[in-house]
């Protein structure tokens, strides 16, 4: 029972992060239908800002500030950052493809990946960065009440990505802006001609999925330690994957998916064998998506005739 | 026999051919005049003449990762350009194909089968691969149908990477099938009908073969039945089901057919390398192939290979510092002859950039003469550029690397610029590259490699987005 | 259908033009790489006092992009730095030509052929991977040219390649001291083994899990890939009884990970860890274990050595395991050719091949001299053990 309570968190934690990260390509692909690879670029460059506001506040052992407020401040930094960034990419990458083949942009996205890839090598060297969070938050805190054994970094991880996630419902479904989103995501001529700026509406929705992006890099940095120029392809392929399971477009899909991919890994990693972790989720995944064609929550295509 | 959709073409040949002005105008004439049979021809014989200018092995090498490539791509072509079928695990094809060549031809199984009889094994494994893998096609469309290939690719990654321990239940020693990390060194060189292909050069010949062979096979392809029926499901599957086009079958027809051209490359590739390992096969060559095929525009035979031949050869340019730095100002002049015209204005550009680039060596030499005092890298222009561009002898790397934030965002206001405006900022934009090169990027050779290429599909995909010889097509924004 | 634009066709030639630059340019010896010039012809010590004039170029492979881009980098600095430091000390004047090979044997085997036909380039530091060496030691071969690999530990390498020749001992080497140490030292009787999925993580785990198991410990096998974010599920999964954990692998941060949920998740096994975990800024579990072929990189006692670790982290920053080796293959290399220079003859490939075989660098940083055996592996090679104590230090205890 232990072991299964264990797994379990292990798995949400993970299947958090890779929610929202497939949140960003899930919200991009609604609106533009276009599959956006620099995301994991973006993730990755979240957790350098968080590292770079970690050190310029003293570090990991010796802030200047109290530690919650050096938590919130390299969220904000990261998350921040990452949204900028994300809708410089779409203002000078994407948007000039607005009317091109879909496999267009695609290409595009690749390019920017290596680019922003290179870009980290250059700036910030090969060298692996940690944020060294057991002195921040020594893992002991917490809490350990009977087979339950979660540490107080995943709690705060677990928990501000939950909290996201609701921000993110209330965004598109309370707000106009989201009914604006929701309106794109379904007909780009006709919301156009309803009114509503259709760029604006993009880049909105551009720096919210890249700000999701940008504050998983920063718990990824917390909870797992190991911040360099790499880390974003691998999470970037698994938030792809996650937003697809989960139906892709779809808003709800995209979390549902992300969990799923990590209690997978979890789980297989955990009662089967790491060995062949990789290999029995993506048989899964390959079973998951034979049944279910158009993923979890998605939407059958419409055939327009 | 009339050719549909060509007539029209033909027909509007003079009016095309008289508009031509300028330069190049009698060279687009004659191009036009030759069909594409000499063309190819031409090409072809070009090609053949390559590996006898140089004795250099390393350019040979580069010739035949360039016909791989340009294989790779047409193959893609047939899944990706004709059939409209977004197929991320093609490279798990080109993987078995290597895998299974070395498993009859080394001592992994000590199998040595006949060159004549492994390879077209090999390619009818890979078909039916193929065919198995088409088979979700029929119940996944477009990026379901993506993301269940990609996995196709995850999963046979695995498998190499983890077959070399494998227990079955009843057997004492585990089974080793692939190598694992280690992959299968010493694969056997080819021999096909008493010729032994041993050097590089021997294997250029061989693709150069296999080369014209599938391109012309191709174009008999895509002119036949099969290839306006794939068309046919690409632009409407719905109105191609109704018009009697089995939609389903081609679509795995298209996923076995390109698998059969990947299982064929591979097993020339396993030859090549004299080995095969899992790092040849992961998602990096996925993007570069697809890269490749959309740069020069999918869809068609020649532009398959024109973006493989720039994908795989401008990297290796871009290898070494010499080289890229010739790279780096030709295409800095290159781009600004296309964004500035006429001509002339160019040359004023120019001389203004070189002056202000004197003006400001000048005053960073009077005020803080440490700024100029480092050398430039070696080559030719190295020289010249010395007492042209501010080198500093100090902090080099941290003022290299502020100054590329700086270049970066300065080139994407550019964009945004128009007119005299951009013209004046263009001038210590340029002084500002050349300043970002020489004192940064040119010491890190491999990461300027990337960071170029990366601009540069950005840069092409944005000018042309539906590649160098593609046609533009205008899709449903829906 | 439109055809394409003149200045696409220009940016072609342009293209095609560079290309053919770096064949002609390749091809003979102007303006290639090197300070331009003859390639190494030694003047006599008749003009300038000390130095002789000795001009070559070194190769170097590795994965300097890519996901393995820490261990190049890390590997290309420090030949940039031996190359430096030499080139002071001793007035040459040599350059080194960098080849990325991001660890793909594909990419491997295009750029030795560059190397060869690159006449400026007499020898060549790396590849970094076993299995790029097999790739490319028969192009070596057929060449002449001798390469020292800073980091290949597969154990049959060097009776393959005749040119081959390396500064770290192998697997059979280490596996063995290791599993000694967790057997007699540590009482070990249950041993769980992950490996991370590279040529060297598979090699010393399976020379470790055989030892081990001859030993009569109870070995598990496990293993990582080293993209992999999270390694809980995998530590939830150590049983309770297990008392160490080997962790051949060559990312040291991911160790740093895996110990620090070890810790999370309160399990009491000690780690274990090969030469890849010796990279004390990444790696400091207090209380673990980590082999090393060298007893004193991080200049601990020598203050020679101390001094030059810290005139490379002044102008580099910091370094684990990977870096000194190659400053001292990049040494070897250079020493060769140097002492060809000195004695005026012209430093060939040939020539530098013999001299390299009779290498005997007695003041190498890795604190044992370097000599060649008869296939290239490096003599007298032996593995310490350091326990990393509280505050992350690390202390030598065999």
């Amino acid at each position: 029972m232990d072991f299964f309570v264990q797994q379990l968190v292990n798995g949400v934690t993970l299947g958090s992060v890779y929610a929202l990260i497939a949140l960003g390509y899930s919200m991009v692909y609604g609106i533009l239908k276009l599959l956006n690879f620099a995301h994991g670029e973006v993730y990755m460059i979240g957790a350098f800002i968080g590292y770079f506001v970690l050190t310029a506040l003293g570090g990991a052992a010796d802030p200047v500030l109290p530690v919650a407020l050096v938590l919130v401040l390299m969220f904000l930094a990261g998350m921040l950052g990452a949204g900028i960034l994300g809708v410089g990419i779409e203002r000078f990458a994407y948007r000039p493809l607005r009317n091109a083949p879909r496999i267009a942009p695609l290409i595009s996205a690749i390019g920017v990946s290596f680019f922003l890839q290179a870009s980290a090598l250059l700036l910030f060297t090969a060298q692996f960065r940690t944020y060294d969070t057991p002195e921040l938050i020594p893992f002991t805190t917490g809490i350990d009440a009977g087979p339950l054994r979660i540490s107080l970094v995943r709690i705060l991880v677990i928990s501000s990505a939950i909290f996201l996630m609701i921000a993110l419902w209330y965004l598109v479904n309370r707000t106009r802006l989201g009914k604006a989103m929701r309106a794109t995501s379904y007909d780009r001529e006709a919301a156009a001609m309803m009114g509503i700026d259709v760029d604006r509406v993009i880049v909105a929705t551009f720096f919210i999925g890249s700000v999701l992006a940008g504050a998983a890099g920063v718990m990824v940095g917390l909870v797992f330690g190991r911040v360099f120029h790499f880390m974003g392809f691998v999470a970037g392929l698994k938030g792809f994957t996650a937003a697809v399971i989960g139906g892709i477009g779809s808003i709800p899909g995209a979390m549902l998916g992300g969990m799923l991919i990590g209690l997978a890994e979890a789980f297989s990693a955990g009662y089967i064998s790491s060995t062949f972790q990789n290999l029995i989720v993506f048989l899964l995944l390959i079973t998951l998506m034979i049944v279910r064609p158009t993923g979890l929550l998605g939407s059958p295509v419409l055939q327009k005739v | 026999m009339p050719r549909i959709g060509t007539d029209e073409w033909v027909a509007e040949q003079e009016l095309r051919t008289e508009t031509y002005s300028g330069l190049t105008a009698p060279a687009r004439r004659a191009f036009d005049r030759v069909g594409p049979g000499p063309r190819f021809f031409a090409f072809l014989a070009i090609c053949a003449i390559f590996p006898f200018t140089t004795d250099s092995d390393f350019l040979i090498r580069v010739g035949v990762n360039v016909l791989l490539f340009a294989l790779l791509a047409l193959g893609l072509n047939i899944v990706v350009g004709w059939a409209g079928l977004l197929d991320l695990g093609y490279v798990a094809f080109y993987g078995f194909g290597a895998y299974a060549y070395a498993w009859v031809s080394s001592e992994q199984f000590g199998i040595h089968w006949p060159t004549e009889l492994a390879i077209p094994a090999i390619v009818a494994a890979s078909a039916l691969l193929g065919v198995f893998l088409g088979l979700p096609s029929r119940r996944l469309v477009g990026d379901y149908l993506a993301i269940t290939t990609l996995f196709f690719l995850q999963i046979f990654v695995e498998l190499t990477l983890n077959l070399d321990r494998l227990t079955l239940p009843g057997a004492d020693e585990p089974l080793n099938l692939t190598g694992g990390p280690n992959g299968i060194p010493g694969v056997d060189p080819m021999r096909i009908f008493t010729i032994d292909l041993l050097e590089t050069r021997d294997y250029f010949y061989l693709l150069l073969v296999v080369f014209a062979l599938a391109v012309v096979g191709l174009f008999y392809l895509n002119n036949s039945r099969t290839g306006r029926a794939w068309r046919a499901s690409n632009d409407d599957p719905l109105a191609a089901e109704l018009m009697t086009t089995p939609v389903a079958r081609l679509k795995i027809l298209a996923f076995s057919m390109g698998a059969a051209m990947a299982g064929l490359t591979g097993t020339i590739f396993a030859a090549v390398q004299v080995g095969v390992f899992p790092q040849n096969f992961e998602v990096i060559l996925l993007v570069m192939v697809y890269a490749a095929l959309i740069l020069g525009g999918a869809g068609s035979i020649a532009g398959a290979v024109l973006g493989a031949i720039v994908v795989a050869a401008v990297p290796e340019i871009l290898r070494t510092p010499e080289n890229s730095r010739y790279l780096f100002y030709g295409v800095l002049l290159a781009v600004l002859l296309t964004i500035v015209r006429p001509w002339k204005r160019v040359a004023f550009l120019a001389g203004a950039v070189v002056l202000f680039g004197v003006v400001v060596h000048e005053i960073v030499a009077a005020v803080w003469p440490d700024g100029v005092a480092a050398e430039a890298s070696a080559g030719r222009l190295g020289g010249v550029l010395e007492s042209w561009v501010v080198l500093p002898a100090e902090n080099r790397t941290t003022i290299g690397n502020v100054a590329f934030v700086v270049l970066v965002l300065a080139a994407l206001a550019l964009t945004q610029l128009r007119g005299d405006a951009r013209l004046l900022f263009l001038v210590p934009t340029i002084y500002l590259a050349a300043f970002v090169w020489e004192n940064r990027l040119i010491a890190q050779p491999s990461v300027t490699r990337q960071l170029l290429f990366g601009a540069i599909l950005v840069a092409m995909m944005t000018t042309r987005p539906h590649g160098l010889l593609g046609t533009p097509r205008v899709e449903n924004p829906i | 259908m439109t055809k394409p634009r003149w200045w696409f066709l220009l940016a072609l030639v342009v293209t095609l033009a560079a290309l053919a630059a770096v064949g002609c340019g390749g091809d003979d010896d102007d303006g290639e790489a090197g300070g331009g010039g003859d390639t190494g012809a030694a003047t006599d010590t008749g003009g300038g006092g000390e130095a002789v004039e000795c001009t070559a170029s070194i190769g170097i492979m590795g994965p300097f992009t890519g996901d393995a881009a820490t261990i190049g980098q890390e590997q290309l600095n420090w030949a940039k730095f031996s190359v430096e430091r030499f080139n002071e000390e001793n007035g040459t004047d040599f350059t080194l030509v960098e080849g990325d090979t991001q660890l793909d044997p594909a990419q491997a085997s295009t750029v030795a052929p560059q190397f060869v036909s690159n006449d400026d380039i007499i020898a060549v530091v790396g590849p970094a991977g076993s299995q790029e060496i097999d790739a490319v030691g028969q192009i070596f071969d057929r060449a002449s040219m001798a390469f020292v690999s800073p980091s290949a530990t597969a154990t049959d390498l060097a009776e393959k390649f005749e040119t081959f020749f390396r500064v770290v001992p192998t697997d059979a080497d280490q596996g063995p001291t290791d599993a000694t140490y967790m057997t007699e030292e540590l009482s070990a009787k249950k041993v769980l083994i992950v490996d991370d999925q590279s040529s060297y993580s598979t090699g010393l785990a399976d020379q470790t899990a055989t030892a081990l198991e001859d030993a009569g410990v109870t070995v598990e096998r496990e293993s990582v890939s080293q993209d992999q974010t999270d390694f809980s599920a995998l530590v939830s999964s150590v049983a309770n009884d297990t008392d160490v954990v080997f962790l051949p692998w060559q990312i040291a941060a991911n160790a740093q990970l895996f110990g620090n949920q070890l810790a999370e998740q309160g399990k009491e096994a000690i780690i274990f860890g090969s030469d890849g975990l010796f990279a004390p800024d990444d790696f400091h579990i207090a209380g673990s274990f980590v082999s090393s072929f060298a007893p004193d990189i991080t200049g601990l006692d020598d203050p020679a050595i101390q001094e030059l670790a810290q005139a490379y982290q002044q102008e580099y920053g910091d370094f684990g395991t990977f870096g000194p080796p190659t400053f001292e293959a990049t040494r070897v290399l250079m020493t060769a050719i140097h002492s060809l220079c000195e004695e005026g003859e012209e430093p060939s490939r040939e020539a530098v091949l013999e001299r390299v075989a009779e290498t005997d660098l007695q003041d190498s940083i890795l604190g044992f001299p370097i000599t060649f055996d008869d296939t290239g592996d490096v003599e007298g090679a032996k593995f310490f053990i350091f326990e990393v104590a509280e505050g992350g230090a690390f202390e030598l205890v065999e």
